[in-house]
């Protein structure tokens, strides 16, 4: 009874793997052969890939990508561990609202900040109404709240009073202990903060077609545009940016789990 | 002028008056306890002298300089928290540099102080270990040699082994003592503990509800409390009203209680020779209760009062329950509060 449901369970797990599979190898075998009209593709070539590679729009696409998202990312982090460094030493009882105010973004919608911020600032001509500027704004809201959240967690973990004020007793003072004793410590929860961070980001159409001039392309876009020149080309694109998604999925993974593992160490002993 | 001093020192959390006029003075290469019971205001006046709280009135002196507003880093204080305080991401020897580090001292000179300190308290092969891999005591060895290895004027340690067992606390107490006499550092414990106090000590300050007891040295503070709470909180006395004693023993004490220590009453089936200021009285022992090394009686005397009596406990029970016994003790032993 139990076997034959451990079966049937599998059958169904595999079921909904491969269904969800089959389009990514589809596309992936798609962007690989010249000919797939039959049952077999035949005409093997990577002429796609060497297409996109040689591309310049396509590389700059790839590196705008990485300056949209590393910047806001980095942005991010410095404002949250200031602010968290000056609440919990400073002004503990004002955490709660710090708090609320790191969670806010969760709830709003890509299409209604892009279009809000654009309301809001498009008209002046001070640098807020720059386009890099406001789309960088907007991804630093979109992330705020995971950035916020994985560093939290992480000095959670640590007595932050107690050890900014052994630190002091020795001679330090709080913010170089801050980041010499605290921000060490939570390295691994900032790591994989960001780089869901990075895979959020990485995945956004909608902002950034809503706020940056037309100069400005992420890798999203740029497919975008592809799908409408050639199917195949479009498919390699696509092919790419699922395995840059699959890197930083096993890199979180990776960490998490050892960090995971250094916790069952520390108070195994 | 003392080498540390505090001029009347007042402090309030919001409208929580914890600290009450402490006028306090400590002398160099001394170690003195501040004792007391739980939330009455030690650590808060530890961290005022470390700087980690500002007094809301008063002044502070070290070393003939006032530091009342100076920041923690630039008093030359070492301390050592009640809570395990190693920074988790450094080795043990990082640890212990940390201080070194930022005195900017030659790296050869540093390391040679770390191993020497380590070596003092024990932890030589410990350190490249992490202080997660480290045991309560050995962590707070390791936080007692980071404070020390500066040399800071003053070293305070707000209770360093309350989360240590009986046996390596002991250890640990002699261990602090004879380093901190070794390196004549000036240090000052925290403890709600009298046993480690009276161990550990040169002078001992009683707190009670933010103010400062009773001072003295262990003896003084042992055998001649001066209120009632400092006989409550220290060794096992008896406190009689002063009416009850005077009555049952025919004695003339003054004051409105009197504190005995159980050890100074000795007991006898036969009523002992009559002596000038001697005090006898007769009772009848309702219990007893076995601390190992001695047995402590409880003996009731007429009109109910009971008073406990220690005996040292050689290799049998010297009177069992419902005996009749003499109880005498020195009356100049007897403290009138
Ligand atoms: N940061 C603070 N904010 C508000 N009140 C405080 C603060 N620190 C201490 N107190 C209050 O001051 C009083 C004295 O606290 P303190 O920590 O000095 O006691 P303690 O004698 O060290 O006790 P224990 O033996 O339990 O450590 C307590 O009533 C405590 O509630
Ligand atoms: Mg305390």
């Amino acid at each position: 009874m139990r076997k034959g449901s451990r079966v049937s369970s599998n059958i169904i797990m595999t079921l909904v793997i491969v269904w969800l599979l089959i389009p990514l190898l589809a596309t992936i075998i798609y962007s690989l052969f010249e000919d797939w009209t039959g049952i077999i593709p035949h005409g093997f070539t990577l002429a796609n890939y060497q297409k996109i590679f040689t591309d310049t729009a396509f590389l700059t696409s790839m590196y705008q990508t990485l300056i949209v998202c590393v910047i806001p990312i980095v942005i991010t982090i410095l404002v949250v561990l200031l602010g968290l460094f000056v609440v919990t030493v400073y002004f503990p009882r004002l955490e709660k609202y710090m708090q609320i105010l790191c969670m806010i973004p969760y709830t709003i919608q890509g299409v209604i900040l892009s279009v809000s911020i654009l309301i809001l600032y498009a008209k002046g001509s001070t640098i807020l109404s720059g386009r890099m500027t406001m789309l960088i704004g907007a991804y630093c809201i979109i992330i705020l709240p995971h950035i916020y959240n994985g560093i939290r967690n992480g000095m959670r973990a640590v007595n932050m009073n107690m050890l900014l004020e052994a630190a002091e007793m020795l001679g330090e003072s709080k913010l170089k202990a801050f980041f010499k004793v605290i921000v060490p410590n939570i390295l691994t929860g900032i790591t994989v903060s960001s780089l869901l961070a990075v895979g959020l980001l990485f995945g956004d159409y909608v902002i950034i077609r809503n706020l940056s001039s037309s100069n400005v392309n992420n890798m999203q876009k740029f497919l975008y545009q592809a799908m409408k020149r050639s199917s195949a080309e479009a498919s390699a694109v696509f092919v790419v940016i699922m395995l840059i998604t699959f890197a930083i999925t096993a890199i979180v993974l990776t960490l998490q789990s050892r960090s995971t593992l250094e916790k069952i160490r520390n108070e195994g002993k | 002028m003392a080498y540390i001093r505090f001029e009347k020192i007042n402090k309030f959390f919001g409208s929580n008056h914890v600290l009450k006029d402490i006028d306090l003075d400590v002398e160099k290469g001394q170690l003195v306890t501040l004792l007391g019971p739980s939330g009455c205001g030690k650590s808060t006046l530890l961290r005022c002298l470390a700087g980690l709280e500002q007094v809301t009135d008063g002044h502070i002196y070290l070393d003939g300089q006032e530091i009342t507003d100076v920041v923690p880093r630039r008093r030359g204080i070492g301390m050592v928290f009640q809570q395990y305080s190693l920074f988790p991401n450094m080795s043990v020897r990082d640890n212990v540099a940390y201080g070194l580090k930022l005195k900017k001292l030659p790296k050869a000179e540093i390391s040679q102080k770390v191993e020497q300190m380590l070596e003092i308290v024990g932890l030589s092969e410990k350190i490249s270990q992490y202080p997660a891999q480290l045991s309560g005591g050995q962590q707070q060895r390791v936080a007692l040699a980071r404070a020390m290895v500066t040399a800071p004027k003053v070293l305070l340690l707000d209770e360093p082994l309350s989360a240590i067992d009986a046996l390596l606390r002991k250890n640990l107490q002699i261990e602090i003592r004879r380093i901190q006499q070794q390196l004549g550092i000036t240090t000052i414990f925290v403890t709600h503990d009298q046993d480690e106090a009276m161990v550990m000590s040169d002078m001992i300050h009683l707190f009670h509800d933010g103010r400062i007891e009773q001072s003295g040295t262990p003896e003084e503070i042992y055998t001649r409390p001066a209120t009632k709470f400092a006989a409550t909180f220290i060794g096992n006395y008896n406190l009689p009203s002063a009416a009850d004693f005077n009555r049952v023993f025919h004695a003339d004490i003054p004051g409105q209680d009197v504190a005995v220590r159980p050890e100074i009453i000795t007991l006898s089936r036969e009523a002992p020779k009559a002596e000038e200021g001697l005090l006898v009285a007769e009772g009848r022992i309702p219990s007893h209760i076995s601390h190992g090394n001695l047995i402590r009686f409880a003996v009731e005397f007429d009109g109910g009062l009971t008073m406990n009596a220690d005996v040292v406990y050689e290799n049998k029970l010297d009177f069992g329950e419902g005996d009749r016994v003499f109880a005498s003790l020195k009356k100049d032993l007897v403290i009138g509060l």
